[in-house]
């Protein structure tokens, strides 16, 4: 089966530092796929390689058999990938409803129909307050209507950035059940950027460790966990 | 389920009435003015401003660019408007949407490769403030500081088709039909798929980029809109004064339509609508009674209410909108 994404070589350097160097990474339709590694990995540059929000400096990102290296983030996203951010934008004025509208906008033209969409991704997600302006919610809101902001565009593969950060363990325990129905309700592929490693582990067929820009390791999350390569690069000793 | 029913009755207020109300209150102004001469040139020159707000609400308020170009594009398309009209006869019926369109022109030659290099905020107002002093400039060159006055051209007392009248009210009503037009675009483009992606834009263009919208081209849309309607005013600006001056392309005019914008609230059309009528009420007042003492006191007074409204309230006087529809709401449900 060919890969539904493929990352080949992609390098971005930022003046003389390699951000990203060399990433390999395939990703096969219907995983859940976890990318994790320290800070300043490249995860965050990876993902906006492959979205179209950097321009990767030599490499080629392959979705679905085709090549969308450089190609502006919105064709990226109408050919079928959506993201999440790290850092949330939110859009405080709208309401939720409103910027979930937005994203489903993408694929139904009429504006009742759209916003029919965006209130069963809510329902989805499980978001309540739906019709209060976007700076009445909190942070981990922000990142719940994002996530329904990704899903509205009908992605076939969604990027998610750091979603569990700074969430409570049972709203991680909810994520965790959200993330599971996106793949087996929704059918998405999903890459998953984490540092939750209770969380990383518990969804993800498969892991792929970065670190300065490589990929180290890769596997099962119970192979990854004994892998000396990636107990070095978070701990820093030499595991032999 | 009374609460829900009073929404739908202020909702029902805030939009189709609205537009009635407006469209009575604006009909019978002349009359209650008794048809003087000069409070309906006035009333004019507010309606033909309050248009420009309006349109502005598009570009500044929706899509959430800066832009003080307004008197490039009202200039050019009263320019284009007067001068076929002094030099070919051209009725300004069809002057004036020559003019439009050549504003429309316009914006996209400026608005193409700006929005191309990513030109935001502070760098966008600079941008767009220069070309009216550049247009000024360019008309300076070519025909100098005279001024060309219509009725030396056309010395018709009354003509609809020349659009030369002897009072007032014929322009008035026909502003008043622009300013009309140019509110139920806004209204449609604010329930519009144009409308939420111009908002979305207005809030973090990456997100709306990465939700599929192509920034650059919803961008252009919303400045070719406003280049659009602020062009036609400019053909009935020229038609009304009826002199043709490089003064047209006054930069502080351009000021006057964002700052109304901005008082008003970024987004709201009522906010738009009473900021542009207010404020314009109020610098003519100024002006005519203190314009000979104190030269640019109005400015000055748009420049304290800017701050006072910055200050006390971020949103404008959409805020206060909101804020009285909330204390209906609660009336209603208690």
């Amino acid at each position: 089966m060919d890969p539904l994404l493929k990352v080949v070589k992609v390098t971005k350097r930022f003046g003389g530092i390699v951000a990203v160097n060399k990433m390999d990474m395939d990703v096969y339709e219907g995983e859940i796929v976890g990318l994790i590694g320290p800070n300043g990995a490249g995860k965050t540059t990876l993902f906006n390689c492959i979205t179209g929000f950097y321009k990767p400096n030599e490499g080629k990102v392959y979705f679905k058999g085709e090549d969308i290296t450089g190609l502006p983030p919105h064709v990226i996203c109408m050919k079928g990938i959506a993201r999440t951010w790290q850092k949330v934008k939110p859009f405080v004025k709208m309401t939720a409803l409103e910027a979930v509208t937005v994203g489903a906008l993408l694929k139904y033209k009429d504006i009742s129909k759209a916003e029919e969409v965006a209130r069963e991704m809510l329902e989805f997600i499980g978001l309540k307050k739906i019709n209060v302006p976007g700076r009445e919610l909190t942070l981990i809101e922000h990142k719940f209507v994002d996530l329904a902001r990704a899903l509205a565009t009908k992605p076939t593969l969604l990027l998610t950035d750091e979603v569990a950060a700074g969430l409570r363990p049972f709203e991680i325990e909810r994520l965790i059940d959200v993330i599971k129905r996106i793949r087996d309700d929704l059918k998405i592929t999903l890459v998953v950027v984490e540092h939750v490693m209770r969380f990383v582990m518990k969804i993800s067929d498969r892991i792929i460790v970065m670190h300065q820009g490589s990929k180290i390791a890769e596997g099962t999350p119970e192979e990854v966990a004994n892998d000396p390569k990636v107990i070095e690069a978070y701990l820093g000793i030499k595991a032999i | 389920m009374i609460g829900v029913s009073r929404e739908s009755i202020i909702k029902a207020l805030s939009t189709r009435n609205l537009i009635i109300i407006i469209t009575v209150a604006f009909g019978i102004l002349p009359v209650l003015l008794g048809f003087n001469r000069y409070y309906v040139y006035l009333a004019t020159q507010v309606v033909i401003f309050t248009s420009m707000v309006l349109a502005w609400n598009i570009i500044g308020g929706y899509a959430g660019q800066l832009d003080l170009a307004a008197a490039a594009y009202m200039g050019l398309g009263g320019a284009i408007t007067g001068l076929l009209l002094c030099y070919y006869h051209l009725t300004p019926w069809i002057g004036m949407i020559v003019g439009a369109l050549a504003a429309v022109g316009l914006a996209v030659a400026i608005g193409y490769p700006t929005f191309r290099y990513g030109l935001r905020e502070v760098w966008y107002a600079l941008s767009t403030i220069s070309l009216v002093l550049i247009l000024q400039r360019i008309y300076w060159l070519i025909y100098g500081t005279t001024e060309e006055y219509i009725s030396e051209y056309i010395p018709y007392r009354w003509s609809v088709l020349y659009l030369r009248f002897d009072r007032y009210e014929p322009y008035y009503y026909l502003g008043v039909a622009i300013l009309l037009v140019t509110l139920w675009v806004n209204i449609t483009i604010r329930r519009s798929k144009l409308g939420y992606y111009l908002r979305a834009i207005s809030e973090d263009e990456d997100a709306a980029e990465a939700l599929g919208i192509d920034v650059r081209r919803y961008k252009l849309y919303a400045l070719m809109i406003y280049a659009a309607i602020v062009g036609l005013v400019g053909g009935l600006y020229i038609t009304t004064t009826g002199i043709i001056t490089y003064r047209l392309f006054d930069p502080d005019y351009s000021l006057s339509v964002a700052v109304a914008g901005i008082i008003g609230g970024l987004g709201s059309i009522p906010g738009a609508l009473i900021a542009g009528v207010i404020l314009k009420t109020v610098e003519e007042y100024l002006r005519a009674t203190f314009g000979a003492v104190i030269l640019g006191l109005h400015l000055m007074i748009y420049g304290i209410l800017l701050v006072a409204v910055s200050v006390s309230k971020p949103e404008g006087l959409a805020a206060i909108f909101t804020y009285i529809e909330k204390k209906l709401l609660k009336k209603g449900s208690g």
